[in-house]
């Protein structure tokens, strides 16, 4: 009986344990030696044999290096994820895409030294607290605007809108012409909302002041500010004169984006990775893309410079993850594929994208490489994470704020007031 | 002796360990938890008391959503228990034709809710099958049935009770089974007309099976969240759909709040508990034993 017992225990520790266990997919593990663990996420863009061959290269070079692949269950929730890891024990040694916010001011995560850094283009970006967590991989620019050229043509919109008055008035055309000016989403992915209202705050205020969401920080300047009031108007204007569908906020990203691809607007605001899409998918009309119009037309280029690797700072093989990681970005096939799979603009010094990438983030990575000459590159509002971004939680927040200024359930004022009490909240 | 203590131990503890462990602790960890300003990447610990109790009732967010989630609850207990009952009248007879309605009723309760609400995601969108019907009929300006900040619960709500609906149906079907034919034919015989029949035999004895899906309904819905974070993500804006179980996974989760966001499931326990209690109370003194 009392081996009965003990069996009873020990299998249901065991049933208890494994259902305890992190995701790890099957052949999730190559390589040999000193293990680690990898925590990816996946995209219709970057599927499991593209995770499985990048390390397959890394692990190629560094045999030592066996790799223990983990998924998070969603690609927007691996944030999240990773934080559920840290607090169940199971924190992974090298995370990619993870915000580092949080994990660094605790002091989980390891902080890269100048040397390790010296590949990189801007390796002083997003600092948190002085010391830099997350290898700053590659750049963004966010939001950029896409467009329908045959849409443009039929309104009679020639040339790109440079300044805001422009825009306006390329609208108002494509409105008479019966045809959506702007393409929105929103739904469960909330930041396709928020595109327009990011753009206008980072050229508006970043533009003349970069520190802003500093100084937001430090309680020197609210929400409910006037020039960040005046920003607000500006967005909220573009739904009051119907240049956005305001039934739109509650689609997803996945079926904005394919609302564009139909032709069903004529402007599509979002991140410079959707120019693989459009590349790729061949819609029946030409894409173009502009830099996103500033009140007088100065060249401001809002982007956000990260998206690299992070390690954790009690990995069991500090080193190996280290090297992995280091590896992992500064390999020129695994940057080349970056570039093609998901549209990034690799932030390594020397590197040069493919000759045979597409005319659409061609045209994109042009804008930035001019904008980076005239040092004309802004950090994007909604989008920084270090200690010039939000506060954890606020990013959500301002995506209600946009749909509320869109559906116009709040006034501006309203819409300030409730930003502000929501960082109150947040600290 | 041993032997018969080895016995009980070795059939009660598993089950007791297991209650314990994945239900008693987490209770009283969160309850700790709520106490704090307990952040994870914001050490170290400190208690503060009853103090995010406090703020939690005077915090509009937290406010907005218990109205949100009463909301839902109310419209999910009502409805699915109403149509459920009448479906369950119009099936409850003999033949292959019934039997297959039977099953296609029950299909939406085996989906998962996730690709529920994919699925209807797509079906309300603007552009989606229903409002391309419905302009198709000469609708000019269809609603914005998830984009409408004061439509998108209601379509939220209608989703649950068209998942629900097939749950109630089965078990208003097993309780019209048990109601014995004499007592019908003895009332016929009194001259009893189909509705008084209804009115006197069947929703008497169909009273557990009311308490059933009452209390199952209401314990559903008050915890909802998976169709929120699918279908809104608690919007369209601030809290148009934002349930209290929303508002804890984004306040612990996302703002690292775990402290206040322990306060909230707290709170949302406690009123499902109570809620549920007396619920419970009220239907079973309607049942009549046989």
């Amino acid at each position: 009986m009392k081996r009965v017992a003990t069996l009873t225990a020990a299998v249901l520790l065991a049933v208890g344990l494994a259902g305890c266990q992190v995701k790890s997919d099957a052949g999730g593990t190559s390589g040999g030696g000193e293990e680690i663990s990898f925590l990816t996420f996946e995209t219709p863009n970057l599927t499991p044999d593209y995770w499985n061959a990048a390390i397959k290269r890394v692990t190629d070079k560094h045999p030592e290096i066996k790799v223990k692949k983990l998924v998070a269950p969603t690609a927007d929730g691996r944030t999240a994820y990773a934080k559920q890891l840290l607090q169940s024990g199971q924190f992974p040694d090298v995370m990619i895409a993870v915000t580092p916010a949080g994990f660094a001011e605790a002091g989980e995560l390891y902080a890269w030294n100048p040397d390790e850094l010296k590949d990189f283009q801007f390796p002083t970006a997003n600092p948190i607290k002085g010391k830099y967590f997350q290898l700053p991989a590659n750049t963004q620019t966010i939001p950029p605007i896409y467009y329908n050229k045959k849409l443009f043509a039929d309104a009679g919109v020639t040339g790109e809108p440079k300044t805001w008055d422009e825009l306006l008035a390329a609208a108002e055309k494509l409105k008479a012409k019966g045809t959506t000016p702007f393409v929105i989403g929103g739904g469960k992915d909330g930041f396709a909302s928020s595109m327009i209202l990011a753009g206008i705050v980072s050229t508006d205020l970043y533009g003349k002041n970069k520190d802003w969401m500093t100084q937001r920080r430090e309680d020197k300047v609210k929400f409910a500010d006037a020039d960040f009031q005046a920003a607000l108007t500006k967005f909220a204007d573009l739904a009051n004169k119907g240049y956005i569908d305001k039934a739109s906020v509650s689609r997803d990203y996945a079926a904005t984006e394919q609302a564009f691809l139909d032709g069903k607007g004529a402007m599509y605001p979002m991140g410079n990775w959707f120019a693989a899409n459009a590349d790729t998918k061949k819609p029946a009309f030409d894409i173009g893309v502009f830099n996103f119009p500033t009140a007088d037309g100065k060249l401001i280029v809002p982007a956000y410079t990260g998206g690299g690797m992070i390690v954790s700072a009690n990995a069991k093989n500090l080193s190996a993850a280290k090297k992995f990681a280091l590896a992992f970005q500064l390999d020129k096939t695994q940057l080349d594929q970056s570039v093609k799979a998901d549209g990034l603009f690799p932030a390594i010094k020397g590197y040069t994208p493919p000759a045979d990438t597409g005319p659409v983030f061609k045209a994109g990575y042009k804008l930035y490489e001019d904008a980076v000459k005239e040092n004309a590159v802004v950090h994007t509002f909604r989008w920084e994470t270090a200690d010039d971004g939000l506060l954890p939680g606020m990013t959500d927040k301002v995506d209600q704020a946009a749909q509320d200024l869109i559906t116009g359930r709040k006034s501006v004022a309203d819409v300030a007031a409730f930003l502000d009490t929501e960082w109150n909240k947040a600290r | 002796m041993w032997p018969k203590v080895w016995h009980f131990l070795s059939f009660g503890a598993p089950g007791v360990l297991i209650y314990v462990c994945f239900v008693l602790a987490p209770i009283v960890i969160s309850f700790w938890y709520s106490l704090t300003n307990y952040n994870p990447f914001n050490p170290p610990i400190s208690y503060v008391g009853w103090e995010n109790y406090f703020l939690l009732f005077q915090d509009k967010e937290f406010l907005t959503a218990l109205k949100v989630t009463s909301i839902l609850t109310v419209i999910v207990v009502v409805v699915p228990n109403a149509l459920g009952l009448g479906v369950a009248l119009l099936l409850d007879r003999p033949g292959w034709l019934y039997n297959a309605l039977r099953s296609v009723f029950f299909t939406p309760v085996i989906l998962s809710s996730v690709v529920v609400s994919i699925i209807w995601s797509r079906l309300l969108d603007n552009e989606g099958p229903l409002n391309t019907f419905l302009r198709f009929l000469g609708v000019e300006n269809p609603p914005g049935w998830l984009s409408d900040p004061d439509v998108a619960l209601y379509s939220l709500a209608s989703i649950v009770c068209w998942q629900m609906l097939g749950f109630c149906v089965v078990v208003y079907l097993a309780g019209l089974q048990g109601v014995p034919q004499e007592l019908l034919e003895a009332a016929q015989i009194d001259g009893a007309g189909p509705v008084r029949r209804f009115r006197a035999v069947t929703w008497p004895l169909l009273a557990p099976s009311l308490t059933i899906n009452t209390v199952v309904l209401l314990i559903s819905a008050f915890k909802t969240y998976d169709y929120v974070k699918v279908i809104t993500n608690g919007g369209p804006g601030a809290g148009a759909t934002a349930t209290i179980a929303f508002n804890v996974l984004a306040t612990g989760f996302d703002a690292n709040h775990v402290g206040y966001a322990s306060a909230m499931a707290i709170v949302m326990l406690l009123i499902v508990a109570v809620v549920t209690a007396v619920v419970l109370k009220l239907l079973q003194r309607r049942e009549v034993d046989l």
